[in-house]
């Protein structure tokens, strides 16, 4: 089946990493070329939009503000950039110890800041004075009532968390647990978010399994389409039925799938003037982009896009 | 402490087991100690416990200040100020003698510095410091802008009069100790990226020459090239692997000094500079020299 997906940027060096639409362009993130390059839909240009990130993942743009709120792996924290070109901090401390790499983020209309928080074999800088945190959660950050950040712990059942979303209402937090050198399998979850922002016994929507070629890689990459269906990148070509967009509803049933031409995707986000353009980053270093039918970003005001 | 010599010149420095005393431990990331002559205090960072400590014999140490802004390298100025390369404050400050705070640069060519990490000052009153990144982003060392504006990691010069600060060195990969020959006429500049250490030549008007090669260091234990100070020989003692690395004027290692724990800096200090103040992440340790440093401020 042929791919609706072609190659609109790269490849550059390394795998890309988040991918977040900004009103004007496509952020990107080359995670080990510490750089975060913005996509021009109109031109076709690429250009750098931030230098010097210390191995960003995760990018989420929040609208109201102009912040790129940032998983920097190479830091071990979340980080903000502001729109006058500086970069402030969060903060790092969960319980008194510097939490693990920060993957990917999703941000919700209160101003909290929802991330994973796996473990990853990539040192941080500088000496190796924390040793990781002996879990590997979803955390939140929030503000305190001073407005100083704090970090909660939001799921207790993770080994290896990786893309995390939110559904529109946000009543509902999807987490895609494991990696193909897990000893689980691959699942989507679905985590029923608690009035006091816990979450309660989660709902497997997907599992990813393993056949005679290895383990299945699963979902590295999640968003919200227009009717508020979770649109997913993962697989790749060594396992199961390769790389793929997927789509599922609300409720966890599979209802599409789109191959993608290239192998292990990373992060999707719609962009474009009408927000009916799925950018999907590559591990091979390629942004990708097209059209899957009608789909688009949600149309109900977001905080962040 | 246990001493690895490559020479027996090397015992003409130190003596074949010389003492090791902890003077402070406890910490997440020692840094900066440096001789307070007129004092007779040792000053020293916990840069990610975000302190500036002093410590006197025979009374015992004390915070000097907390917060500190996570400061690094200190050293002393001709009028016994205590001057600190701030590293996440991404400044040169200066301690005044009634208490207050000076900062003496911040920018260069209108961009904020990435992080000030070590820092010497010449006779002549110019100040020098390296201007590594790594404070923007180490874990456990926060700045309030953590986003990096200048593409080198350097070495400055302010200017003695203080009003110019020169790019003295643009083409380290990351610098990090710097220490001056006895005769001031030479800089020694070391790379933790590199492992090596290089030398440059100063000029009259304060300018450099190119940099050459003086010593590249060898070793599979942990440490890297980090704190580095010079005794009234010559003598380049410079943080390695296994501890601290003594090396002679001609770029020859001469032996190791095995300090337990990961070495970050070192200075020398007490009445005759014959002890030598050795940080590591968690402590203090003094040892003794035959040959004394060169004395700080």
């Amino acid at each position: 089946m042929a791919s609706v997906f072609e190659r609109v940027a790269g490849p550059f060096p390394g795998a890309l990493g988040g991918v977040a639409w900004d009103g004007t362009g496509v952020l990107f993130s080359l995670i080990d070329e510490m750089t975060i390059k913005k996509f021009d839909p109109a031109t076709g240009q690429v250009t750098d939009a931030r230098l010097y990130t210390g191995r960003v993942n995760g990018i989420a743009h929040e609208a109201t503000t102009g912040i790129v709120y940032a998983c920097q792996e190479g830091g071990r924290r979340v980080i903000q950039y502001l729109p006058d070109g500086s970069a402030a901090i969060t903060t790092t401390r969960f319980n008194g110890a510097v939490h693990n790499h920060p993957a990917d983020l999703t941000l919700d209309r209160a101003g909290r800041i929802w991330f994973s928080d796996p473990h990853n074999g990539v040192q941080a800088f500088g000496p190796q004075v924390f040793p990781p945190l002996e879990h590997a959660s979803v955390l939140r950050l929030e503000r305190d009532d001073r407005r100083a950040w704090v970090i909660r712990r939001v799921t207790f059942d993770t080994a290896a968390p990786r893309a995390v979303l939110l559904a529109a209402d946000e009543k509902t937090l999807y987490v895609s647990e494991g990696t193909a050198d897990s000893a689980a399998p691959r699942e989507l979850r679905a985590y029923p978010v608690n009035a006091d922002g816990s979450v309660g016994p989660y709902v497997v929507f997907h599992t990813f399994g393993k056949d005679h070629r290895g383990a299945q890689r699963g979902i590295e990459g999640l968003c919200l389409d227009h009717e508020g269906n979770i649109v997913a990148c993962g697989g790749w070509r060594k396992s199961g039925p390769g790389p793929l967009v997927y789509v599922f509803a609300p409720d966890g049933r599979l209802l599409e799938t789109h191959p993608l031409p290239c192998d292990a995707p990373v992060r999707c986000a719609f962009g474009d003037a009408d927000g009916a353009r799925l950018y999907v980053t590559g591990g091979d270093g390629s942004l990708y982009a097209g059209r899957i039918g009608s789909r688009r970003v949600p149309a109900q005001s977001r905080r962040a896009s | 402490m246990d001493i690895d010599h490559a020479t027996p010149e090397l015992f003409r420095l130190v003596d074949r087991d010389p003492p090791l005393d902890c003077i402070a431990q406890g910490m997440s990331f020692g840094e900066g100690p440096v001789w307070d002559q007129r004092n007779g205090m040792l000053y020293w960072v916990d840069i990610i416990g975000n302190t500036l400590w002093r410590w006197r014999p025979g009374v015992g140490r004390e915070v000097v200040l907390k917060p500190s802004g996570h400061i690094n390298g200190l050293t002393f100025d001709a009028q016994g100020r205590l001057h600190a390369a701030g590293w996440c404050t991404r400044t040169i400050l200066r301690f005044e003698h009634d208490g207050s705070i000076t900062t003496i640069a911040a920018k260069w060519e209108g961009k904020k510095f990435n992080s000030p990490n070590d820092i010497v000052i010449r006779s002549d009153g110019s100040i020098w410091w390296t201007d590594s990144a790594g404070g923007l982003v180490i874990p456990g060392m926060v700045a309030q802008d953590v986003q990096r504006y200048i593409d080198v990691m350097g070495v400055y010069r302010l200017s003695p009069d203080g009003n110019t600060v020169t790019l003295a060195i643009a083409d380290c990969a990351y610098p990090n100790g710097l220490a001056f020959t006895p005769d001031e006429k030479q800089l020694y500049v070391n790379d933790t990226r590199l492992g090596n250490i290089r030398i440059f030549d100063v000029h009259d008007d304060g300018t450099l020459g190119p940099g050459r090669l003086f010593h590249t260091l060898a070793g599979s234990e942990g440490g890297v090239a980090d704190g580095m100070k010079v005794d009234v020989e010559g003598n380049v003692y410079c943080t390695g692997p296994g501890g601290v690395h003594v090396i002679a004027p001609d770029g020859k290692l001469l032996g190791r000094l095995r300090v337990p724990g990961h070495c970050t800096n070192m200075g020398w200090g007490d009445a005759d500079w014959c002890s030598l103040y050795i940080t590591t992440f968690t402590s203090v340790f003094k040892t003794r020299t035959k040959v004394p440093g060169i004395a700080v401020g």
